[in-house]
């Protein structure tokens, strides 16, 4: 076939489509180029080699992300966050951030003294108490509780439940709730603690619940929400899910596995 | 039997045999937090001697756990071939040492012996033994195993390729699969950590490794590690699969905690013999890792590294492709640092040899040890020494899924530099086909998968 | 708790009508330890009727009595109750959506087809399903690659691009198999207007009972392709893989078809296609060819809503057919900053008015990780322009993020709504020109809703 004719009669198309407010509509959104790997997953990969090893932008960027997740695992949380946020500490029996993370079974007890200043924190018995603890990163207290704290809050009263007084435990575990439940008196429990960090990111936080928590209950009475901070569940979303995960625990009165089953 | 020693003016008593075993092993933060360990170093060295002078025979008449409690108990009593126990029963452990040590022990001299052993026995020896010594006399020992393709014999060095992904999405994966072949990872194994244990997640993901390892023609074999009856139950459906993974205990408690018994694990082989797509014969993978007892209340107050040696005993009886020690991941409350991780993953790497399983190690670290990488590049060239078969690679060292450190793709090809060693044959074969190697070296194709699978 | 939805699809194209059914089931991928991330994982196909001629009165009507008929007999032989269905879509595609009566015809299947069944149809629409049903955009997603599309019908010709399995840009162009046709011998017995313009303005001699040349003909599908290329040069990489589906793509893909098998341009536009550059690029077969549409229209047109969301009360959904406004990025900033929105609250207005609807949805993207104190503002500056539009007291307020803040958004609204219904969801982004929004009831103990975004409605 001619090509003068093949274009004669495309031109004669491309005009029949312009007069007839034709939907040859393009909407071109994104740029045209072809998508690369890296988009597909966040791990190292693309990142070249230097012989065999691993090349030195490479290199030092996985040892400034090990720095910054040792850092969440060994530094407290800021002073100044408590105080902005009104909680005052309490310390576990763990003497040191090495024995908190050598002894478990000492996270998640706290001396007589400072069962008492808990008690006398939280005087009067409520329906819901909501309290922080570092655990294993710092850094996700400091990312997340600031905007988490008041949403539960702003839910729990929406729902009409009576809330505890928040504070902030040092060297504190997730079955450090079983105390605290008994030295207030809460009927439901919610810690929020920092998760042991990845490289990738070491601001992520959860939220661990019971209804009536004691010493020794099983596991399969916790509830529990992980992956909150900015890259998961973002703090105020997660924060209004948790509420009504804490509401419904208060009146069904279980949690757990035994919540999940209805 | 003898409980009793001075050492330094000092008078120490056992209470039994677990006590004993207890108290001579190494430091380790998990035998402190469950209360086992030495009081002092002084006691500890007390403990080894009193150990020294222990027989085969006391070792073995004394197990962890009674033989009518508990299967993995059975299993490794069973498991004895009597008439080699007979010859060996009255060697002390420092005579049994020794024997392991002497330049005259063969390989095959070894094997034989081994056949007498039971796990506290394993374990005894080990905790008699220097770093060297672990390296050493693991270092005469082989143990090949085959499930596609045969991997541990001696002169290789192979990797599990571990291409996990926060959410399992299948593109992800295959991104970090072939990268990580790209530099010569792979050849023990594709085998994924999925987040969701779910037949339709697992099934996916075993399609796609099929997939590329019918296209490319690779040399090797695929798993995603779910739970046992999770894969069972994919298998029933279809799913293409070579192998089938499972974390197992020291003890029957232990295993029943991780959710199975001995007759899931033998349900799984028959499986895989009828519907697997492996040649064989090995076709389980179990992964162990010392304090998985204490954390799940299964320990029977004995020490880490002893239910850690159960733990081969037991897996020896299904002769399996591949065991992995996940040495570094439980946490510092087993062990505490860089230190005890080393010192844990050349225990494991020797104590699997000498109970007869195809040892492979992940050198690993969580973000909450003392230990950083450095660590288990040290760990990975000390096995890789001691002839280990395996060892785990991933993108850069960092698994962005499990949220831990190991070792990364380009380990693999600097430590068989080093050392002289190959990935299995098929595997070098293809490397080099592929363009990924030239000569047993990487060449410029390395890390650029994009020019090596098209695209 | 319902883990599976009934979904019917409906495709009335140019040439032919076809109807499938299949079932959408829903699971929880979050875990027993996160919270829950609610999707539809399996798209299972349990029904698919057979290939009907698309009934006509004449050119300009669909003969609406005979295709409710036809419809009625595909639920018949499925097995299946009229109104049975959860969910899906009847759609009207290529010439059809150009016949007089086409809103009617929508309306009335929609009506009896079931409780959340959308009637709709577009371009944009038609070019995303079609790439969908034709398994482009779950290619593209698995291989992480720009995967194109090209569904060629009777009357149209619908692209899409998928990247990685986003949707990238659509078009459509007047191209398809059936814009002539022909008794099996070759005479020409219908010539669309559109066929015609071309032909003529190429100086082609086709007229009706003639018998053109094949060399003409020829030319006329050779020069259709060629515009084709002309028109999507834009859009392919050199790495694009493309996949054609619609009617015409069994002659692409197949060849030694006589040439007016079908009585139509099919074969010597697909034959044509096949010569064309466009096999310069990687082509690949697709899932289905001429199904694809229909199989798009009822397993893709139903997604879902982010998995924590707000609203006051279940018994508020359905609701259908509400018109989208969405807020400008400079909008949204204000409103985060200050919680301000009289620039917002005046356009509502406005579009309430030109819309007459009675219930609005307001969408906007939202802030992936927005703190608490914004997010109030958000919501107080949201109230401000709702109140302006002066809906009815018993209409709910709706609004659609993009970004996961449906929740709490919801809890910073209720302070502000005096009593008023207020329904917060996300994981939707509805900021389209006309776009208007279905969503249904709420599912897995109502944590998420089913919603439908439709770009073009009739009536």
């Amino acid at each position: 076939m001619q090509d003068a004719l093949v274009e004669l009669i495309v031109q004669a198309i491309l005009e029949a489509q312009s007069n007839t407010n034709k939907p040859a509509q393009v909407t071109p959104t994104q740029e045209h180029r072809a998508p690369q790997p890296a988009q597909v997953t966040s791990a190292r990969i693309g990142v070249g080699c230097a012989g065999t090893r691993l090349r030195t932008d490479t290199y030092l960027q996985f040892r400034a992300d090990h720095a910054a997740a040792r850092d969440a695992v060994y530094n407290d949380v800021p002073a100044e966050l408590l105080q902005q946020l009104n909680l005052p500490e309490f310390a576990t029996q763990c003497q040191s951030r090495d024995e908190f993370l050598t002894r478990p079974d000492l996270g998640r007890v706290f001396s007589e003294q400072t069962g008492n200043a808990i008690a006398a924190h939280n005087a009067s018995p409520c329906d819901v108490l909501v309290y922080a603890a570092d655990g294993l990163s710092s850094k996700a207290i400091a990312a997340n509780l600031e905007n988490i704290l008041p949403v539960i809050t702003e839910s729990l009263t929406q729902q009409g439940l009576s809330c505890g007084k928040p504070f902030f435990v040092k060297y504190g575990r997730v079955a450090s709730m079983e105390q605290v439940a008994q030295l207030t008196g809460a009927k439901v429990v919610c810690v929020l603690i920092g998760e042991r960090p990845g490289l990738g990111s070491a601001e992520s936080m959860s939220a661990y619940m019971a209804y009536a928590p004691t010493p020794g209950m099983p596991e399969a009475r916790r509830t529990v929400v992980s992956n909150i901070y900015s890259g998961g569940l973002n703090a105020v979303e997660a924060g209004a899910y948790v509420a009504e995960v804490l509401g419904r625990m208060h009146r069904e009165k279980k949690s757990g596995v035994e919540l999940n089953e209805g | 039997m003898n409980l009793t020693t001075t050492l330094h003016g000092k008078s120490f008593t056992f209470r039994d045999v677990k006590a004993v075993l207890a108290c001579a092993n190494e430091e380790k933060s998990g035998d402190q937090l469950a209360g086992v360990a030495a009081q002092s170093s002084l006691e500890r060295v007390a403990a080894k001697q009193v150990l020294s002078d222990l027989l085969v025979s006391d070792l073995r008449e004394h197990p962890i756990v009674p033989y009518e409690q508990d299967d993995v108990t059975r299993i490794i009593q069973d498991g004895v071939d009597e008439q080699v126990y007979q010859e060996i029963r009255n060697w002390s452990m420092a005579e049994l040492r020794h024997f392991l040590l002497d330049t005259t022990s063969t390989e095959d001299m070894i094997k034989r012996v081994c056949t007498g052993l039971t796990s506290e026995v394993v374990a005894g020896v080990c905790k008699l033994m220097g770093n060297l010594d672990l390296v050493y006399a693991a270092s005469k020992l082989r143990v090949p195993a085959t499930c596609n393709t045969t991997i541990g014999l001696r002169g290789t060095y192979s990797t599990r390729l571990q291409p996990n992904h926060t959410t399992d999405s299948v593109p992800g994966v295959t991104a970090s699969l072939l990268e990580g072949l790209s530099y010569g990872c792979g050849d023990a194994l594709l085998g994924l950590n999925p987040v969701n244990d779910s037949v339709g997640t697992m099934t996916e993901i075993l399609k796609r490794f099929e997939q590329v390892k019918q296209e490319y023609a690779i040399p090797t074999q695929t798993c995603v590690l779910a739970h046992i009856k999770t894969q069972i139950e994919a298998l029933k459906q279809g799913a293409p699969m070579d192998m089938i993974f499972q974390s197992i205990a020291g003890s029957q408690k232990g295993n029943e905690a991780f959710g199975f018994t001995t007759q899931t694990i033998e349900e799984a082989q028959a499986l895989l013999k009828s519907h697997g797509t492996s040649r064989g014969p090995n076709v389980m993978y179990f992964e162990t890792g010392q304090g998985s007892e204490l954390s799940s209340d299964a320990h029977y107050g004995a020490d880490q590294v002893t239910m850690e040696a159960r733990c081969y005993g037991y897996a020896k009886a299904f002769a399996p492709f591949m065991v992995n020690t996940v040495v570094g991941f439980i946490g510092p409350e087993y062990l505490y640092d860089s230190r005890q991780v080393i010192r844990a993953g050349l225990e494991d790497h020797f104590m699997g040899k000498l109970s007869g399983v195809p040892m492979g190690c992940d050198c690993c670290y969580t973000n909450h040890m003392q230990a950083d990488q450095n660590d288990v590049e040290n760990l990975a060239l000390l096995l890789a020494a001691s002839g280990v078969n395996f060892a785990i690679g991933v993108p850069a060292g960092d698994d962005i899924m499990l949220n831990y450190q190991t070792n990364a793709y380009h380990d693999a090809a600097a430590i068989r530099e080093v050392l002289g060693l190959k990935p299995i044959a098929e595997f070098d074969a293809w490397l080099e086909k592929m363009g990924i190697t030239r000569d047993g070296k990487l060449t410029e194709l390395a890390g650029k998968p994009e020019l090596i699978f098209g695209r | 708790m319902a883990n599976t939805l009934l979904s019917v699809g409906i495709d009335i194209g140019t040439s032919t009508t076809q109807v499938i059914f299949s079932t959408l089931t829903l699971e929880d991928l979050g875990g027993r330890f996160t919270a829950p991330n609610i999707a539809i994982t399996k798209k299972e196909v349990i029904y698919r009727g057979a290939i009907h001629e698309t009934p006509l009165l004449n050119h300009s009507l669909i003969d609406t009595q005979a295709l409710c008929a036809l419809v009625e007999g595909e639920f018949r032989q499925a097995g299946l109750a009229i109104g049975a269905t959860d969910t899906g879509a009847v759609i009207i595609t290529g010439e059809s959506a150009r016949r007089e009566n086409a809103a009617a015809v929508l309306r009335q299947l929609s009506g009896f087809a079931g409780e959340f069944v959308v009637a709709t149809a577009g371009p944009h629409l038609e070019s995303r399903i079609a790439g969908q049903g034709s398994g482009a955009q779950a290619y593209a997603q698995e291989h992480g690659l720009r995967v194109v599309n090209f569904d060629i019908g009777g009357g149209t010709t619908n692209v899409a691009v998928f990247d990685c399995g986003k949707l990238g840009a659509t078009a459509c162009y007047d191209i398809g198999g059936r814009l002539l046709k022909f008794t099996p011998q070759g005479k020409l017995t219908y010539l669309s207007e559109h066929a015609a313009t071309i032909a003529q303005a190429a100086g082609l001699r086709l007229r009706v009972s003639d018998t053109p040349s094949l060399a003409d003909l020829r030319a006329l599908a050779e020069a259709m392709a060629r515009q084709l290329e002309v028109n999507v040069q834009a859009l392919l990489t050199p790495n694009s893989v493309l996949l054609f589906s619609g009617g015409v793509a069994d002659c692409i893909y197949r060849t030694g078809h006589e040439v007016f098998a079908y009585n139509d341009f099919g074969v010597l536009l697909g034959q044509a296609v096949r010569n064309s550059r466009l096999f310069g690029y990687q082509v690949l077969a697709p899932q289905e060819t001429i199904r694809a549409t229909v199989m798009g229209a009822g397993s893709y047109t139903t997604t879902l809503s982010g998995s924590t969301i707000g609203y006051t009360r279940a018994d508020l959904f359905p609701l259908k057919n509400l018109p989208v406004f969405a807020l400008s990025p400079q909008q949204e900033q204000d409103a985060f900053d200050h919680g301000r929105a009289e620039s917002v609250a005046q356009a509502l207005c406005d579009f309430v008015q030109q819309t007459d609807a009675n219930c609005v949805a307001i969408a906007f993207q939202g802030k992936p990780s927005p703190g608490w104190q914004e997010l109030k503002r958000l919501a107080q500056a949201l109230q401000h322009a709702a109140s302006h539009a002066q809906l009815a007291p018993d209409v709910p307020w709706v609004f659609l993020a993009q970004h996961d803040i449906g929740k709490a958004l919801g809890l910073a609204m209720t302070p502000h709504a005096q009593g008023r219904a207020v329904i917060t969801l996300d994981g939707i982004d509805a900021r389209q020109p006309d776009c208007y929004l279905d969503i249904g009831k709420p599912l897995m103990n109502g944590q998420v809703v089913p919603v439908v975004i439709k770009t073009l409605l009739f009536g």
